[in-house]
């Protein structure tokens, strides 16, 4: 236990100090852009008649710092203000706090890709296994064919072709907007009944398009898993079907941990072809909102939340490995 | 289990008869014979060891006995009566996988690890237990824990172990509990001991020995070591090219061996005191599709007696004293 508790603060303060390196990252990056964005705001803010006293608040306020400060005093204010959770305020909409602008966006992208991502791992390892215990039966070859071939397309091409079977094809289901503007948004039936058809599409988007590598990947893991001796060992000692299924599983399932508790992290990253075909204001259309308008306070927030759950997820994934691989445990 | 149950099981030894058995490997090259029409009987209660150069179809002949061969070899011909239970390659899927483990143990070669990585060893005890309806799983440890502190381990701290936790000569006593914890009636040991260092081997293969006395057990020892047989065996069948060359009782056998390649395996071994240069190495190698092909004795490529009958067909594998067989055309003449 006292092991245990000891990885677990190491891996705290290495997650810390990659944070800080990311963030310093991202702040020397802004700053040293060709062009200086925040010099051009402030001077673009003079111009528009501000004082030059108000002009340096307002950008202080949008990224964390004053302009004209040396830099190294820019650096700490900008630190300074992120170990307050203030991100500064977004350029394209003016005056919103960069935070309110994320944490409205991240529910939407949880909600496509978690969804996404959970279904598209149950059914792609479960079907990882099938296609590799009957390797060498139709069936087998035929669940792998479907796994090759919905991984060999596209996210965007799945998008627009799922988009034109159900919604324009055959009118099924809705398209465009995460719910129907005229219902009003809370715990009633209507509204979540809209919510989820609305997110069908966008969902089964992203499940499909993953589905393809787990199944892959389970597949080839088993296989290999197959051919270990402890398997054969185990019929030898006859023990049951299912146990033996569970210790293969167990086994083969250990490598796909590791990608899955991965693109947890990055799922905040959001589903920029899904989100934008699906008119979905997740992440990923933030994010690219902020790039096309040159949001710069916002984009360095995103990346910001983007690095942080990915080492978040990645010191769980190192965390929970332990406990799932004994070999790992010290 | 009661009591009164055990003692009946260790006072009837099991016995198997492997009737015409044959084996083969599908491979891009065409079918290969691991095991070509064997007929052999394991004496119930008796030590048989079965050795013969790797590729010999010693491990296949084994794995064949619990109808276990695994892809891309198959079972053509033959059948595996164990008394008892019947012909192991005709009763159901389900009856053989209790026979499995249950009546038949087998511990794999020392150099494999045949535990499952990330389960301890005790719960793989319970789940071995629970796949053959064991019904007291308390006093399934407790036998485990009593086989393990007899082969010489921490019991205790072995089942809360991990394989991992393990070295490799412990391994392979946790191998041999797996295969006796069920109280099997016959033992399987292939290649068992070939990895482990001279005293672990040494002193493994003595608690075989002991459990064999006291239980009456049915042991198959398979290997390609001269020494372990001698010391343990009371027969000893020699295998060549997935068919049988000889057998006889032990002693008979490496006093008076008949067939030129038991004399060649005997006169290959290095002796420990004297010049090893005396040990005279097999010319010569294994029999390969070519070999398969050809009408003549196996052997006859290899071999320093043959005669031009041997070119002829197959030597026909007959008794030729009490308990003694040897398939070689130049012993039948000598008669």
């Amino acid at each position: 236990m006292k092991g245990v508790l000891i990885r677990l603060s190491q891996r705290v303060i290495w997650g810390v100090i990659m944070v800080f390196v990311t963030a310093s990252f991202t702040f020397f990056l802004v700053r040293m852009m060709p062009g200086n964005p925040v010099d051009a705001k402030y001077n673009q803010l003079v111009m528009q008649g501000l004082t030059p006293v108000q002009a340096m608040n307002k950008v202080r306020v949008m990224y964390g710092f004053i302009p004209h400060e040396p830099l190294w005093q820019q650096y700490i204010h900008y630190l300074n203000q992120i170990a307050h959770m203030n991100l500064g305020q977004s350029i394209s909409y003016e005056g919103v706090p960069v935070l309110h602008l994320i944490l409205t966006a991240a529910p939407w992208t949880i909600i496509l890709v978690l969804t996404g991502l959970v279904a598209s791992f149950i059914v792609g390892v479960l079907a990882g296994v099938i296609a590799a215990i009957k390797r060498s039966s139709p069936v087998g070859s035929a669940i792998s064919l479907s796994g090759s071939l919905l991984h060999g397309i596209p996210q965007f091409v799945m998008g627009l072709f799922l988009a034109y079977v159900f919604t324009t094809l055959w009118v099924l289901l809705p398209f465009g907007a995460p719910y129907n503007a005229e219902l009003t948004p809370g715990l009633n039936g209507p509204f979540i009944s809209s919510l989820i058809r609305h997110a069908i599409l966008p969902v089964a988007t992203y499940a499909l398009s993953s589905y393809g590598g787990w199944l892959l990947t389970m597949k080839s893991s088993v296989i290999t898993v197959l051919g270990d001796d402890f398997i054969l060992a185990a019929e030898v000692r006859g023990l049951k079907m299912g146990t033996r299924v569970r210790y293969i599983a167990h086994n083969a399932i250990l490598p796909l941990f590791t990608i899955f508790a991965l693109s947890i992290g990055f799922m905040l990253g959001g589903s920029l072809f899904i989100e934008n075909i699906f008119d979905y204001p997740g992440l990923g259309n933030l994010l690219l909102h902020a790039i096309n308008s040159r949001d710069y306070p916002l984009m360095s927030g995103a990346f910001l939340l983007i690095t942080v759950s990915v080492i978040l997820s990645n010191i769980a994934t190192d965390f929970l490995y332990s406990v799932v691989d004994p070999r790992i445990r010290r | 289990m009661s009591v009164e149950n055990k003692v009946e099981d260790f006072s009837t030894p099991i016995g198997v008869h492997v009737r015409n058995l044959s084996v083969v490997y599908e491979t891009n090259q065409g079918q290969i014979p691991a095991v070509n029409h064997v007929d052999l009987d394991i004496a119930a209660g008796e030590i048989t060891g079965i050795i013969g150069e790797s590729g010999s179809g010693k491990s296949t002949l084994a794995m064949a006995l619990m109808n276990s061969v695994s892809k891309p070899g198959r079972i053509t011909n033959g059948s595996v009566i164990v008394d008892g239970i019947g012909d192991m390659l005709k009763i159901s899927n389900e009856r053989q996988r209790r026979v499995r483990g249950k009546q038949i143990g087998f511990v794999f070669q020392a150099a494999q690890n045949s535990l499952n990585p990330l389960s301890r060893i005790g719960h793989q005890v319970l789940d071995l237990g629970r796949s053959h309806q064991v019904g007291d799983l308390r006093s399934l440890l407790r036998h485990a824990r009593d086989l393990l502190i007899r082969l010489g381990m921490d019991a205790d701290r072995v089942l809360m172990s991990y394989q991992h936790e393990l070295s490799g000569g412990m391994r392979q006593r946790v191998g041999i509990m797996f295969a006796l914890v069920l109280d099997a009636r016959v033992v399987i040991l292939d290649e068992s001991t070939t990895a482990l260092d001279m005293l672990s081997q040494a002193s493994v293969l003595e608690i075989v020995r002991e459990l064999h006395q006291e239980r009456g057990l049915t042991i198959v020892l398979i290997t390609h070591d001269m020494g372990v047989v001698a010391d343990l065996a009371d027969r000893i069948v020699v295998m060549y090219g997935g068919e049988l060359a000889e057998e006889g009782p032990t002693e008979d056998l490496l006093r008076q061996p008949q067939h030129p390649y038991t004399r060649g395996l005997i006169r290959a071994i290095p002796r420990i005191s004297g010049n090893p240069d005396e040990a005279i190495a097999l010319n010569g190698s294994p029999p390969d599709l070519q070999t398969f092909a050809q009408s003549g004795c196996l052997f006859y490529d290899r071999c320093p007696d043959r005669i031009a009958e041997c070119q002829a067909g197959r030597p026909i594998y007959k008794e030729i004293s009490d308990g003694k067989k040897v398939a070689c055309y130049k012993v039948d003449r000598r008669d």
